[in-house]
């Protein structure tokens, strides 16, 4: 299975689409400043395959649709993710690159997207989530599909997630930081 | 190989520690931070007896202190709360310093919850999910898209002057000054919503919740001359840092200039002893200047201090502790 660098930057580009979150008459000028920099700051993870390679990630969520949060406000987000649309049980698709400390079939870098569904388990998920999901990553020229499950705590702001392959035999460990 | 193992672990540890300690980056919420993390093996005082059956057959107007802001409202047959907060800790962090003055389950029945902002002590979402929610959800402007989908039959978004009105329950929405947001980055564009006082009439009884507010010199008095206010139920703490505090917070002495803003009957000091909050040197701080400062004023008998988990009835004008 192929993932295109084009249908990457398709998904970057729903960044053109305004939130769907609020249909409150928020200040976008002042959410986008307090949303950007922060996605600055990078997750680290470990691409196991035999060996490891060790490296930052930078995650955005071009799609996010939640169960959890109440009906008077639309399910839909872009980008911009209130945690608790998130922890309270919702769908997303993000997208993510991936810069690598030592090389991985001869590239540094990659990308990936995941579709990853929230399941809230303690107070309404704000202290614990079920994170499960699938994952493409593309390194190297090669796409590989991945299972991926793990938690998030913290106001959704720390997620531990795994994700596997068995053909090939490919570990990748997570530690990110989600700010929206 | 092992290498790159050890550039995870170290990263991740160094990322972790960067971005738990950024609080700590503003000196006065690191010293928060440092304070509550210190007391979490301190022991909770105990609240007992507890009242096992809160909600009375007859009564005019009882009022239960459940602790911090929570307080369990009866009018006749209707029965409110505010901000509910019957869990052990607010934020993963800070923990109780005292025993919730109920059990959740010994609410039985709960026709309206009053949000006052979304601020984790106030908005409690474990705690909603301990209580009966069968009845209404009242919540302020902005705090819908943090309102995970409760099993309210209704849940509604209240500006400053909605007004709330069914079954001869009537519920306005009354501005106080604070600031919103509820996970720190998101105060640039939450700070100036998500906070409301409420003012409750039933029956002949008029209740005024200020939830968490600092002093304005118009707004109180505005609210005072819309109602007959009979019970103001009202923050004293936290005090301390002054500067720090003021704008959102009102200190005793400002608390008893409301009681005469809104010329009300009687207020009821909450929002202290419950949790660390600020630098008060102790948890008995704020009531006890309150008490001085009501006793030199000479308007101590219009402050009714009670003790969490305290009950207070107004029987056919009869003042009753429970």
């Amino acid at each position: 299975m192929k993932i295109s660098v084009r249908t990457i930057a398709f998904l970057f580009m729903l960044s053109s689409v305004p939130s769907l979150t609020f249909s409150q008459d928020w200040d976008n000028n002042k959410r986008l400043s307090g949303w950007l920099p922060l996605q600055a700051v990078p997750s680290v993870t470990l691409y196991s395959a035999g060996t490891h390679a060790f490296g930052f990630e930078w995650k955005v969520t071009p799609l996010s649709y939640s169960f959890g949060i109440n009906k008077h406000v639309s399910p839909w987000s872009s980008f911009i993710v209130i945690p608790t649309y998130r922890f309270a049980g919702s769908v997303e698709l993000n997208v993510a690159a991936q810069l690598y400390t030592s090389a991985i079939a001869s590239t540094h870098t990659g990308v990936s997207a995941t579709l990853m569904g929230y399941v809230p388990l303690i107070e309404r998920g704000e202290h614990l989530t079920l994170n499960l999901g699938l994952a493409l990553h593309r390194v190297g020229g090669e796409t590989v599909v991945f299972k991926a499950a793990g938690i998030s705590t913290l106001f959704g702001f720390v997620h531990l997630n795994v994700k596997q392959s068995s053909h090939p035999a490919i570990w990748i460990t997570s530690l990110e930081f989600r700010f929206f | 190989m092992q290498r790159q193992l050890l550039y995870f672990l170290l990263t991740t540890t160094i990322l972790t520690t960067i971005i738990l300690a950024t609080p700590g980056c503003s000196s006065i919420a690191g010293r928060f931070l440092a304070r509550s993390i210190e007391q979490i093996g301190d022991p909770i005082a105990p609240v007992s007896p507890k009242l096992h059956r809160p909600i009375r057959p007859d009564t005019e107007l009882a009022i239960t202190w459940v602790g911090h802001a929570t307080v369990l409202i009866q009018i006749s047959d209707k029965v409110f709360i505010t901000d509910p907060m019957f869990t052990n800790t607010v934020g993963m962090v800070m923990r109780r310093r005292s025993e919730r003055g109920l059990d959740p389950s010994s609410i039985t029945k709960l026709d309206y919850t009053l949000i006052s902002h979304i601020h984790l002590d106030h908005y409690s979402y474990g705690s909603i999910d301990m209580l009966p929610q069968d009845g209404m959800l009242l919540v302020p402007f902005g705090a819908l898209p943090y309102t995970p989908d409760f099993d309210h039959r209704e849940i509604r978004e209240m500006k400053p002057w909605d007004v709330v009105e069914e079954e001869g329950v009537r519920i306005t929405a009354v501005p106080v000054q604070h600031f919103s947001g509820r996970y720190g980055f998101d105060i640039p564009w939450a700070r100036d919503r998500g906070y409301t006082g409420y003012v409750i009439e039933y029956r002949g009884k008029t209740v005024f919740f200020g939830g968490d507010t600092g002093y304005h010199p118009e707004l109180f008095k505005e609210i005072g001359r819309r109602f007959d206010v009979d019970v103001a139920l009202l923050p004293i703490a936290p005090i301390e840092p002054r500067d720090f505090m003021a704008h959102n917070h009102i200190d005793p002495a400002e608390a008893l200039i409301i009681l005469e803003d809104l010329d009300a009957k009687v207020m009821m000091p909450m929002h202290h002893r419950t949790f660390v909050q600020g630098f008060d040197p102790t948890l008995t701080f704020a009531v006890e200047q309150l008490q001085r400062i009501a006793k030199e004023k000479n308007v101590a008998d219009r402050v009714l201090v009670l003790d969490i988990g305290e009950q207070r009835v107004l029987l056919n004008g009869t003042d009753v502790r429970h």
